[in-house]
């Protein structure tokens, strides 16, 4: 549960780095967390888009833990948060771009899976797909020289004047 | 994540589910989930305390409700936040198993 206690307890959230660098490890999800909150309380993302950064950013890293580096706990993924227009008064994006050196791999390349008749046929796995597809705002699947880039997008509404001037990455 | 359950009048297994169900969150009550889904014939999932369900936790709750089904027990999820709400509707499992808001409703459901 959040509560106060563990919101935080890295440098000033007020000013979160904008790229965080992960071991391919389960347990540095926790790291992801934490930064994503910090990020959030940083540029005045709603709880529920919030909701949905962390639901995406979790399919979307423990796919490349679990298939693309295949477990091995020793490999890098970097992510990247960048605003884009939030400054404007109808909202922007906060765009993360994750990037990886596995085997390249297109995530959004098959069509989702047809939804079961029966709870016999509910596939316990294989979600993750669609719940990105459906919770971020934009999707993109790039190809590296040397891995994959992902890129999620989530819009946000227009930054209050009393918060500080975009972060440049 | 915590995990707590509770036998109600009728046969009920209710089952109260506390925090966060990420990859973490949901390893953490896997093996309970299942330990329960083993014997429960009517399985009241109480999600109200569940902030967060990612597809790992959406499979802790997929595979203990399939065990029950498999053996003519029945499973009602209860009282999802807004968002957890949201999850279970994309992934489809709303239709499969019943969502309900109201104690009295999700009683109801398991007969």
């Amino acid at each position: 549960m959040l509560t106060p206690e563990n919101r935080m307890t890295g440098p000033d959230p007020s000013s979160p780095e904008p790229r965080l660098t992960l071991k391919s490890q389960l347990q540095d999800l926790t790291l992801v967390w934490s930064w994503v909150e910090a990020l959030a309380r940083r540029y005045s993302v709603p709880a529920d888009t919030q909701f949905a950064i962390q639901l995406c950013l979790e399919e979307a890293l423990s796919n490349i833990m679990r298939h693309g580096y295949q477990g091995q706990p020793s490999q890098s993924i970097a992510i990247e948060c960048a605003p884009s227009g939030v400054e404007n008064a109808d909202g922007g994006e906060l765009v993360f771009t994750v990037e990886d050196h596995a085997p390249p791999f297109d995530p959004f390349a098959a069509a989702p899976a047809a939804a079961p008749a029966s709870i016999q046929e509910l596939q316990p796995g294989g979600q993750g797909i669609r719940l990105m597809r459906t919770f971020a705002s934009r999707l993109a699947w790039q190809q590296l020289p040397d891995g994959n880039r992902l890129t999620l997008a989530f819009a946000i509404p227009p930054l209050s004047p009393s918060v500080p001037s975009p972060l440049v990455p | 994540m915590q995990i707590s359950t509770e036998e109600l009048p009728g046969g009920i297994t209710l089952v109260e589910l506390d925090g966060r169900m990420d990859i973490a969150g949901a390893a953490a009550v896997d093996m309970k989930m299942n330990l329960i889904a083993g014997s429960a014939k009517k399985l009241l999932i109480d999600l109200k305390k569940v902030d967060f369900l990612g597809s790992m936790g959406l499979r802790s709750i997929v595979i203990p409700a399939r065990a029950v089904n498999s053996r003519g027990g029945k499973v009602v999820l209860f009282a999802p936040n807004e968002m957890v709400e949201s999850v279970l509707k994309t992934a489809g499992i709303d239709t499969l198993i019943p969502v309900r808001h109201d104690l009295d409703a999700a009683i109801a459901v398991l007969g």
